[in-house]
């Protein structure tokens, strides 16, 4: 009796853990594995080959790609983690009506499908569009020039990406206690110094973390960019897209999923070695 | 207590994997028709395409049951719709060929003559089978002619690529490809065209500017000596690049056919390649304004005559051919005028439609075809690298 308890204690986590386990390995360890050994065959012949990733490296046009991807990714997360933190200040340290409105608002863009909010967005910003039609009525020419350009791009993922983040920091500063910013207040201490002092080295984790999350969901976007993008540069995604569906070359189609999955581990790597350090302040 | 937590996750555990199990094999079957006391036999038909196809085949599939015709067969529809990645129609047809099925409920399905090349290539001739004349009287109001699979392939409604403008600002639109490209050098950043690889209007406007510098027969035939005789073309299509419509200073070519048609509503270009139903149905919706108006120029852009065919491995052929008969029925066009926008393939006097004004003039007869197989995609790359990617 008391041996099959201990049987019992000791195999009932594996038995909750068993259905999410079994999950990934169907549905991402496996296809991980499958697209890194097509992505190494030969489209014709199927021996092994490096030439599918030597083309991403080395063609101008998808050097460029990649390029663009990653500098609208890394301007998405520097603006959204910026901005969001300054909306998260904002939220934390008043409490009135109006800050209470921009937190209902700021959770609005989780609920609202993306293609809808890409769509509308377009309405809106287009040449021609809802701007363009305002200014003309008002007597001028305006054209917002957002469409198939990084900017406009950068912007519709702002649109997404600063309400989480925000979210994310707005945690982590439930963690600063008021006791200590009244007390560095009473010794004097002036606002930049509180934030820079108090409120930075209690969140900095947290930087990383909404970063990595922001960078990872960026880095491979599709709708926005094939909605949104020009014909030249691309992002990955929608190359991808083409590889894959016009082109037909599974082979490239994988490498190139490859490289998309190690730039997102490039970001899961800071998150991971983030959230192993030790917290040296507290 | 603690049994039953076990039993739970177990359990659960192997309901998801029989889900997972399940999902493969769980294939669209179709529901039969119930064996009532009427000699009913059931015919399905099988259709991929966009949400248009799909609704303006079940009105035919209901006005078919409600006619005559339907108390001696019922109609079945089974659709697949296109981008949800589910297994094509052409795939699934083939598969169950080569696996040496017999009669299955593929009784009749939906076929363009460009597919019917990819069918008989990939199942070999054998995969459908020829229609019985006798049985379908309304054949000799079929004006339309196909460039494949004659005696099999019964064309019911067309559709094509055309020049869609807008009559305020163009008063005289262009009447052939010469003066096409003359207007859009003179008119810079008034044109645009979506990448081909994204919609098919603008395939189709590629495919002209490079074929038309080719034979005829260049145009339906698969052989890549063609691909040998595209520089023409393709450096005419670079020479318009710098007219094409800029945002920002920057040549644009949208995405997809709505790409281009939402330009053309917003009044930032005044002439795009278009698809005529398409243009039609956003008309009718008042998506696009009431000036645009719609032209053919020639040599014309290259369209599509939809069929209908038998596959040999379907089980209800005098079924199929009662259907066959009846798309082509004056009713069924009425209906696809009306619910698609289709070039009725029936002479257009029998079209009592309100669509009728859009299409006059655009007629199934005179049809320009393409199907030149793995080219397309060929074509499209070398659009992307040389074009797409940046004139250099």
């Amino acid at each position: 009796m008391k041996k099959s308890d201990d049987l019992q204690k000791k195999w009932t986590p594996y038995l909750y853990v068993l259905p999410a386990f079994f999950l990934i390995l169907l549905l991402i360890v496996y296809p991980v594995v499958t697209s890194l050994s097509l992505s190494l065959k030969n489209k014709v012949t199927s021996h092994f080959t490096l030439d599918n990733y030597h083309y991403f490296f080395t063609d101008q046009v998808q050097l460029g790609n990649i390029g663009y991807t990653l500098f609208v990714a890394v301007m998405t997360v520097i603006l959204a983690l910026l901005l969001g933190f300054m909306l998260a200040l904002y939220i934390r340290f008043n409490n009135n009506s109006l800050s209470k409105t921009v937190v209902a608002l700021t959770v609005l863009p989780q609920f609202i499908p993306g293609l809808v909010a890409v769509y509308s967005i377009m309405l809106v910003v287009r040449n021609g569009g809802v701007l363009s039609r305002i200014a003309q009525s008002l007597g001028f020419t305006f054209n917002p020039n957002l469409m198939y350009s990084a900017n406009g791009l950068i912007m519709v993922n702002l649109w997404f990406n600063i309400p989480f983040a925000a979210l994310l920091l707005l945690a982590s500063l439930a963690n600063v206690r008021q006791a200590s910013i009244e007390s560095a207040r009473d010794i004097g201490a002036d606002k930049w110094t509180v934030l820079f002092k108090i409120i930075l080295p209690a969140t900095y984790k947290q930087f990383f973390i909404a970063g990595a999350f922001v960078f990872m969901t960026n880095v491979g976007s599709f709708t926005t960019p094939f909605l949104m993008g020009g014909n030249n540069p691309q992002m990955l995604g929608v190359v991808l897209y083409k590889e894959f569906n016009q082109y037909l070359d599974y082979n490239k189609a994988a490498a190139l999923s490859v490289i998309l999955f190690l730039l997102c581990s490039l970001s899961a790597i800071v998150y991971v070695i983030v959230n192993l350090r030790q917290e040296k302040w507290r | 207590m603690k049994f039953w937590k076990k039993a739970t996750a177990a359990a659960a555990g192997v309901l998801l994997l029989a889900g997972l199990a399940g999902c493969s094999s769980s294939s669209a079957s179709s529901k039969k028709a119930s064996s009532s006391s009427v000699k009913q036999t059931t015919v399905t038909l099988w259709a991929g395409g966009s949400q248009n196809v799909k609704d303006g085949m079940s009105k035919i599939v209901s006005a078919f049951n409600a006619s005559p015709e339907g108390k001696k067969y019922h109609l079945n529809l089974e659709f697949i719709l296109s981008g949800t990645s589910a297994a094509s129609l052409q795939d699934r047809l083939v598969a169950a060929k080569k696996a040496g099925q017999k009669k299955t409920n593929y009784d009749l399905i939906l076929a363009s003559d460009s597919d019917y090349a990819a069918y008989t290539q990939l199942g070999g001739k054998s995969i459908f089978e020829k229609y019985d004349k006798s049985q379908i009287s309304n054949l000799k109001n079929d004006k339309a002619t196909i460039s494949a699979g004659k005696g099999y392939l019964v064309p019911y409604r067309g559709t094509t690529v055309v020049l869609a403008y807008d009559s305020a600002k163009v008063k005289n639109p262009p009447k052939t490809a010469k003066e096409l490209y003359a207007w859009i050098k003179a008119n810079p950043g008034k044109f645009a065209y979506n990448t081909p690889e994204s919609g098919g209007a603008g395939a189709a406007f590629v495919q002209t500017a490079v074929y038309n510098y080719l034979p005829k027969a260049a145009l339906t035939s698969s052989d890549t000596k063609w691909a040998n005789q595209w520089n023409k073309g393709l450096s005419l299509l670079k020479s318009l690049n710098s007219s094409m419509y800029k945002s920002g200073g920057k040549v644009v070519y949208p995405n997809k056919n709505q790409g281009t048609m939402d330009l053309l509503a917003n009044g930032q270009v005044e002439m795009i390649p278009a698809w005529q139903d398409m243009t039609t149905m956003a008309l009718t919706a008042g998506t696009l304004p009431k000036t645009v108006k719609m032209t053919q120029i020639s040599p014309a852009f290259t369209g599509n005559l939809d069929s209908l065919v038998i596959p040999s491995i379907g089980s209800n052929k005098k079924g199929a051919e009662a259907v066959m008969n009846f798309m082509l029925s004056k009713k069924a066009q009425n209906i696809l005028v009306d619910t698609m926008a289709a070039i009725p393939v029936i002479d257009q006097k029998e079209i009592t439609s309100d669509n009728l004004k859009y299409i006059k003039g655009l007629n199934a007869k005179d049809f320009r075809f393409s199907s030149t197989g793995n080219l397309a995609t060929q074509l499209i790359q070398k659009w992307d690298s040389e074009i797409g990617n940046g004139v250099k």
